[in-house]
Formats: structure tokens, sequence, C-alpha cells
């Protein structure tokens, strides 16, 4: 239909030239006109019967004009802009009320658009691979190791590659964190010191799993994960400008990795990453086939699959599962009830943060609801005296609906004006993270505040208007009765604020209660013993290369080498070392027996430790000794853990008991048990302690060590003198991972910490605006019936009965919200039940002390009005009527 | 008054405005509406001024052109001609307004059976 474009078209172009246009018909009016008064004067009329005829058979002029632009250009724009010159003026003549209600709009805005710009991050952003909704990550599963998501066996993952059809390809990695596999740090050493590097290994098809492309030079070609061919590498965007200056001759160079040459095969593009922002190169798997036809035992590899075109991922499960019971037939050693899990690849890396982050997400919804229900009251609160300017336009001839949408786009103003102020707010919030809390955010996550976040912003803005808006300009658009001279409240009004209030209480005592959950989880968590006493020790990471150090003997020497020089500085009191440090979460797992028991126990973490280790992170012997200077390498002793004491030999003292690794059947040698120590935590402090064995380094030497100084002064100090020591042995060796144990305990709860902040900061900000709601309108009703209040005491009453009357008036919403909130929260709470330690949903004292807060929070504000009710001098009041 | 004079019918005008054009080539508002008058024998109460709204969104929707000239009385005057498009929208309009009132006057000749 061209000629609707046409009117559209026609309509628009008459914006510009309105005032020629309005002219022009005003003229053709004229003459249309005379040219009737004409006829009419030839039929005979006199010069103003003539005119007065013509008029009557044309139209009023005025009327046919407005008529006209009504038609010509957009008349609801035109009183939409009208409307907005009026509602600018009136929101710059009360500047006090429109301070407060762009501020709390600023807040409640801002907060939702920082919080969604970190969920658009983290959850819902695309990651930089084609069709990445396409990528799943395979998992194995294993009910009777209580494996839920463990990495791969290599030999699995090869069946895997031949016995499926519904991916175009699998391709595994190994080095990155969390996914059990360790961390696979290379040095890259040239001129200087040497530069640490996160590294990833890759299968040579994961690029073209990925679907992505390098900006210069090529990816893996298949082979390449195979030992017999020459090394190569794969830089990131951001190494290849930091360590090489951006070379674009890179391609073809060849770099020394932790002591091997590695020939620079490709540069990937800035906005690439795989699986985190923090791996810098990525190098060929090079390992043998063997490797991957034989390891069915140990699980070490992350996998990424591509799902086939027309495949779902349920199909693909499967046909996994298949292959995974058919493997279990084949491998009734290895993979007896081993089964495997596929997960949209996007997701399995959220996992970890969803819960805290849509809890944060709801709390700002929350405080979004809050801001808009006290600037509803706010404006509620105006309506009365606002209710003569409505009276006088009404009286003009303006509709219900004009002063409606009048007052709508007032808010709409607001509206806007606190959304850009949020906007900032967000920008700023997002620096404060990146500057405070580094590490809260998931690492393949970049926080940046982006289109659609802008976007999100410009829609709760004006989306805001009709959450606290419209009931406001419902009311307001009424009027008042004309006989009320605002002496009393429209009894409309004042149950309308009322409920407005008592809903702002219930909002804010759910997060209130929300935080409070969190508040006491984190006491619990702090409160927890970590097994050692971290005051003045430090800790950090050698790793000892594998070309330099290749047998054990070598590697075992450099350890002791490297204590005794740790040892001799003055500042340090003892030195010990371990595989694996504690509440780093990383760790090996393997079967182990107990002499005497014919089942294997599963999942027997282990670590080598040096003598002095336990006494340096000063956690206490249970029974038996300590490890000796004097146990030899045949000794084949352990100390054990209570976890293990607890679970393995059913509480008693296993000291002088012997078990071993792997199963019955297997030919691993006794070890004796010399002693139990308490349980250091493992993986964080909230997760229980499991059985863990600590075997002298003499019996298992290791190429990483985590080394840890207790020191007698500043720790810091202590650091510099250390990487002297360690580089006096060998100066190719670089401290990693430098951290006191202190700061390790406390990083351990850093996003426990942050999330109980930042709902604390939420809850605080509910309840101000809760306290501001209550205080407001019950003071507003008080001024309101000030007369009434002077008649009473007048006639004598008690003013405690009627400081009494006043604050039972106002605790009456306050304490419907409260009930309302606390059934609320108990269903609520049920949600973060993930995120809590220590502490149930329903947890009572919780609830009672928000009951209390919010009582009491309430009752200061109500007894201020109160208050000023008693002090009410019936002489004046009466006067001024 | 001697006979019954006729409301204008909702969206009828466009189509009367359309035809005067088509019939008596380029005209002034004044000189369509007197002649709109003047076919329906006087039948019909014009309120002139209604013409200029049928006039401007007949404009809008490019079915008929304006431009000024000089009237009959020496007067300056918009005049206002159909155009090419107008003309096949007079023609689609005036087939579905026969078909309708054909099927009108079907209808009221119905009588209620026996």
């Amino acid at each position: 239909m061209w000629h609707r474009w046409f009117t559209l078209q026609s309509r628009i172009t008459s914006l510009w030239s309105k005032r020629k246009l309005d002219a022009e018909f005003r003229q053709e009016l004229e003459s249309h006109r005379d040219a009737l008064v004409e006829e009419y004067r030839r039929a005979g009329l006199d010069e103003t019967e003539a005119r007065r005829a013509a008029i009557l058979k044309l139209g009023g002029p005025a009327q046919l004009e407005e008529d006209r632009r009504d038609q010509q250009g957009f008349p609801l724009l035109d009183a939409v802009l009208r409307d907005l010159r009026v509602a600018l003026r009136f929101v710059a003549k009360s500047p006090g009320f429109t301070l407060v209600a762009i501020a709390t709009l600023a807040i409640g805005i801002g907060a939702n658009t920082a919080m969604f710009s970190v969920v658009d991050a983290v959850l819902l952003r695309p990651l930089p691979y084609a069709q990445p909704g396409r990528l799943v990550e395979i998992t194995e599963t294993n009910p009777i190791r209580g494996w839920t998501h463990a990495t791969v066996a290599p030999a699995n993952f090869s069946d895997w590659q031949r016995m499926n059809a519904v991916f175009t390809g699998i391709a595994a990695y190994m080095g990155t964190d969390g996914k059990g596999a360790g961390n696979l740090d290379v040095f890259l050493t040239g001129d200087g010191e040497p530069r640490r590097l996160k590294a990833l290994a890759a299968t040579g098809n994961l690029f073209d799993v990925l679907r992505v492309r390098p900006l210069l030079g090529r990816t893996f070609t298949d082979d390449e994960t195979f030992e017999d061919r020459d090394r190569v590498v794969v830089l990131s965007y951001g190494l290849w400008q930091s360590a090489f200056a951006a070379d674009p001759q890179i391609v073809g160079r060849s770099i020394t990795l932790s002591g091997r040459p590695y020939h620079v095969i490709g540069v990937m593009p800035s906005e690439f990453f795989f699986p985190s922002h923090d791996v810098q190169i990525y190098t060929g798997f090079h390992a043998s086939h063997k490797f991957f036809a034989e390891n069915r035992r140990p699980h070490m590899l992350g996998v990424v699959a591509r799902l086939r075109d027309g495949v779902s991922i349920g199909q693909a499960r499967d046909q996994m599962n298949a292959v995974a019971s058919r493997l279990e037939q084949m491998y009734p050693d290895t993979n007896t009830r081993m089964g495997v899990r596929l997960e949209s690849f996007h997701s399995s890396l959220a996992n970890e943060s969803r819960p805290a982050l849509l809890l944060l997400f709801g709390a700002v919804g929350f405080l979004f609801l809050i801001v808009c229900v006290n600037i509803a009251n706010l404006q509620l609160g105006r309506a009365a005296s606002r209710g003569r300017e409505m009276n006088i336009r009404r009286a003009l001839g303006a509709s219900r609906l004009a002063l409606i949408r009048q007052l709508l786009i007032e808010s709409l103003v607001l509206s806007l004006a606190g959304g850009a102020l949020g906007l900032l707010l967000a920008v700023a919030a997002r620096a404060a993270l990146l500057q405070y809390a580094p590490d809260a955010l998931p690492l393949y996550a970049d926080l940046r505040i982006s289109r659609w976040a802008v976007a999100f912003n410009v829609a709760v803005s004006l989306f805001a208007p009709l959450v606290f808006g419209i009931a406001p300009a419902i009311f307001s658009s009424r009027g008042v009765g004309l006989k009320d001279h605002g002496s009393t409240e429209a009894r409309g009004g004042r149950s309308i604020r009322n409920f407005l209030v008592a809903a702002q209480v219930a909002l804010c005592v759910v997060l209130v209660i929300g935080a409070g959950l969190l508040i006491r989880s984190l006491i619990r968590l702090t409160h927890v013993d970590p097994g050692f006493k971290g005051e003045q020790v430090i800790s950090f990471n050698l790793v000892l290369p594998s070309v330099r150090y290749p047998e054990d003997e070598q590697q075992l020497r450099a350890i002791q080498d490297i204590e005794d020089r740790l040892r001799a500085m003055p500042q340090v009191i003892s030195v010990g070392a371990t595989s694996k440090l504690a509440l780093r979460g990383s760790y090996w797992t393997g079967d182990a027996t107990v002499e005497g028991k014919n089942q294997a126990e599963r999942e027997l973490r282990h670590k080598a430790v040096t003598p002095e280790y336990f006494r340096t992170m000063g956690t206490p012997l249970i029974s038996g000794r300590f490890l000796d200077r004097s146990d030899g390498p045949k000794g084949q002793i352990t100390l054990v853990n209570e976890a293990l004491a607890r679970s393995y030999f059913g509480g008693r003292d296993p000291v002088g008991k012997r078990m071993k690794f792997g199963r019955p059947q297997d030919s691993d040698p006794w070890m004796t048990v010399v002693g139990v120590v308490a349980n250091q935590k493992q993986d964080s402090l909230a997760v229980a302690d499991q059985p863990e064995v600590y075997v002298p380094i003499t019996q298992e030497p290791a190429g990483s060590m985590t080394f840890v100084l207790r020191t007698a002064g500043d720790p810091a100090g202590v650091v510099t003198a250390a990487r002297r020591a360690v580089q006096g042995f060998d100066k190719d060796l670089a401290l990693t991972d430098v951290i006191s144990l202190d700061d390790l305990v406390r990083d351990s709860v850093g996003g426990e910490r942050l999330r109980t902040w930042l709902l604390a900061g939420f809850a605080a900000v509910a309840l101000l605006l809760a306290v501001i709601g209550v205080y407001g309108v019950l003071s507003y009703s008080v001024n309101q019936r000030v007369r009434e209040i002077g008649i009473r005491a007048a006639l004598g009453a008690d003013p405690v009965r009627l400081f009494g009357m006043i604050l039972k008036q106002g605790m009456h919403p306050v304490l419907i919200g409260s009930a309302a909130g606390l059934i609320t929260a108990a269903a609520v709470t049920q949600l973060m039940r993930s995120l809590l330690f220590g502490v149930q949903p329903g947890d009572l004292p919780t609830y009672f002390a928000t009951a209390l807060l919010l009582a009491a929070v309430a009752l200061a504000a109500c007894s201020a009005p109160a208050w000023k009710a008693v002090q009410v001098d019936p002489a004046i009041t009466l006067r001024d009527e | 008054m001697a006979e019954p004079k006729t409301e204008i019918l909702q969206g009828t005008l466009d189509l009367m405005v359309l035809k005067t054009l088509d019939a008596m080539g380029p005209q002034h508002g004044w000189g369509i509406a007197r002649r709109i008058e003047q076919m329906s024998g006087d039948s019909l109460i014009l309120n002139q001024g209604t013409i200029y709204a049928s006039l401007l969104r007949l404009q809008q929707r490019r079915w008929i052109s304006a431009s000024w000239g000089v009237s009959e009385h020496n007067r300056k005057a918009r005049f206002y001609a159909i155009t090419r498009s107008g003309k096949r929208s007079l023609a689609a309009e005036t087939e579905k307004w026969e078909r309708m009132s054909g099927l009108m006057a079907r209808v009221l000749r119905l009588t209620p059976e026996g």
C-alpha cells in the first residue's frame, strides 16, 4: 500500500515547513470565503449577512486550521513535545524532589546496568568461535569415584574420536586450571629473566573444531598432535604484542620454552581466547602415539567437540552413552561405571559463577522495584498538593488522558535523567570492580559496557516510568474536590501509599535476609581452620624444566639444594616444600589399598613433601611423628591426614599400619604410616576434607614444587632475598605465584566476600529507601492532620496516647510488609542454598534479626513525625484555619 | 427545506472529489465543493470546509496534486488536479462502490418470506 507510505512521508516533511503550510492554508480558506461572500451578495444578501452566511457555510477558520494541523503533522508528537516542555519546567521548579528521584533512580538503574553487563559478559555474549552454540564440553562421570565432570583419559578420548558419528571433530587440551588438569606453565627464555607463560597444549584439530582462523600464519595440523614432529606454537595476540613487539615476521621464528626450541607457526586475532583470557600460548600436544592409545587411567584432558549439523545435543548424548558402555565392556579394568557428560561449552564455562550472578541480578531487580515504589510514593505525596493544578488544567479543557500523559512524561524525564546517571555509575562500578576484585569474574569474561548493556539501560529507563509513574499519574489526574483545601488527605491516596510502603518494606526484608544469610555464611567460612598458621609464611612456586632436570635424582638434589640455600637466609625460620600447596584445589588422585582389606579405596589424594613442610606451615601433628631428613628414599613411609585416618581406619590410630597405592592386586610397594597430621583445607575452606597422604619427596620427586618460608620479619622483603638465593642456584628459574599464606586464605574466599559485600550494599540502600518511604508517608499524613490533631489536643488528648496513635498508624504498613517479606524470603532464599555455608536458607536468627532491625529502623523513622504531632500547639493551628 | 437533505457518508467525500476532478479537470476547493453540491441537486449538506480535509488526505496519498494559480474571479487560488495514480485509485474505488451499492440494493430488496 504505497499511499500509506506517501502519507507518512508527507506528514514528516510537513514538520519542517509547518509555518509556511499554515499560512498557505489560511490564504486558501480566505479566498474560498471571499468567493462564497461574493456569491451570497449576488444572491441579494447585504455585506454583513453574506459574510455570516459564508462563514456558516465554510466552517470556523480556527477549527478548520486546527483540524488541518492534526491531519498534517503528528498531533501526538506535538502534544508530547508540549508536555515535555511542561515537564522540564515542573522538574526544574521542584529541585529537591527532582534530585532525590533522579539520584535513587540512578542507583536503581545503575546497579541493574552494571549487573547486566556482568551477566552479559559471563552468560549471554557468544564466545568468539564460529557457531559457538554447536560446541559441547565432554567430561567423564563415575559414581564409584564420585566424579560428576572429570577430565578425560587420553585413550578414552581417542576411542571417542573413532567411535562417534555425531561430531565433526573432538579436540583435547591440557593445561588449564579448574579442570583438574593442572597448570601447564612454560618459561620463555631469551634475553633477561625467564618469563612464565600460561600455556595450553592442544591436539592438532582444536582450531578446526572451534572454526577460527589465525591472524598470521597457520594453526596446527592433525599430526602435530604427536611427538615425532617439530615442536610448534601459536601465539595469542596479547603475547605477540607484549613479548614480540607485534613483529610481523614472527611466523617461522624459533623461540625457547622451558629450554626447548619451538617454531612459531601462527598468531591468533585479538578477540580470540580459549578457553580463558589468560592463556598466552598454544603448543602442539607432541605426545606419543602410545600416550593416546594406552592411557586409560590418568584423567587429564579437557575435551571440546562440535556437533554435526542437524544433530542435537540430546542425540549426541545418546550416542556417546552407547560408546561409553561399549568401552565399559571392552575395558572393565579401567572403565567400569565410567560415563560421559555432554554440556554446552558456554554453559560449562559459566557454571561456577551462574548461581552468584543470578542471585545478584535478582537482588538488583528487587532494588529497582524498591526504587520505583519509593518514587511512586514521593509522587503520590505530591499528588494532593498538585490537585489544584490538575483541577485548573481540566477546567481549561485538558482531558484526563492528556493529564495522565503529561504526568507520565514527567516521570519519563526523571527516569531518563536517572538512567543516564546510572550508566555513568555502571561505568564507575566496572572500573572499581576491575581495580579491587579483578579475580571475581571468570577468566573468559570480558567485562565492558557493551552496546547491549547500554540498550538494557535505555530499556529499563523507558520501562521504569510505567512501574513507578502509572499509579501516581492516574491518581493525581483525578484532581481534588474543590472544597478540600488540602486539609484532609484523600482517603484513596493514603491507602495506596500505605500499600506501597508495605510493598517496599517487604522487598527490603527479602534483600536484608539474603544479605544476612550471606554475611553469616562468610563469617562461618572465615572462622574455618585452614589447618595451618599462615602468619609470616610466604609461598612461591618453582618449576624445574625437564630439559635440565630430566631425572628424579637431579630434581631431588635441586629441591634439597634450594631448600638449604633458603634456610641459610637470616630472616627465615624454617623452609619446606610440597608438590601441591593447600587450598589451591589441584591434586592428583588414585586408588589405594589398606593392608588387610581386599577392596580398593578410591580417589586418594597424594602429595610429596619435604621433612620441614608441616612444621613450616604450622600444621599440628595428631599422632606418630613428622617426616625426618634421615628418612631415606627406600624407607617407604607416609604421613596421612585425619580425614584418612577416619575414613580408612574407622578413626583408630593408623600409625604403624601399612597401605599402598593401587588396587589390592597391583604390585605397588607397601608404605608404613608414621604419623597423622591435622587436615589442611584442600579445595576451599567450604569443602569437606578428603583423605590425603603425604609421601617424602625422596620417594616421589616432582618437577614443580611450592616452597613455604616461615619468616621472622616482613615477608615482602624476604621475597627479593629468596629470588636471589634461587637464582644463585640456577639463574633460569623464576619464582611464580608468590603469595603469603594469609593472602592465600583471604583470596580463597574472595568471590564469597565480594558477593556478600555487594548484596549487603544493595540491602543497605533498600533499607535507606524504606526508611525514607516510611518517614515520608507518615510525616506527610501528620502535616495533613495538623488541624485534627490540634483539636484532639485542645480537647485534652493525652500526649502519650497521641504519640502512640501516630506511631501505630506509621507502623501498621511496616508490620504488614515485614510479615509479607518474611514469608517471601522463606521461599526465595531457597534459591540461594548453593551459595550458603553452614547456614540454612530458613535460618531463624537471621529472620529474627532482620525483623528486629526493620522494626527498630521503622520505629525511629516514625517517631519523628509522631513527636511533631505531640508538639502541635492547638491555639496556633486553630487560628491558622 | 422541502426535501430531506442527506448527511455525507464517511469516506465517500474523497471519492466524490476524485470523480469531480477527473470529470472537470483542475479545480480550486471552492469550485469542487460547489460542483459536488450542484451534482447532488443540492440535496447534500456540505460543510464546505470539510472538503479541505479530503483534499489534504488525497494529496498526502499523491492521488491529486496542487498548484497555485489565478481563479476566474482573478483571485489567487490553489488548483487541484487528479494524478495518474489518482485515476487508478478512482477506477478501483468506483468499481468497489458499485459492487457494494449493488449488493446493498439487492439485500434491501429482500422481503420477509410468507
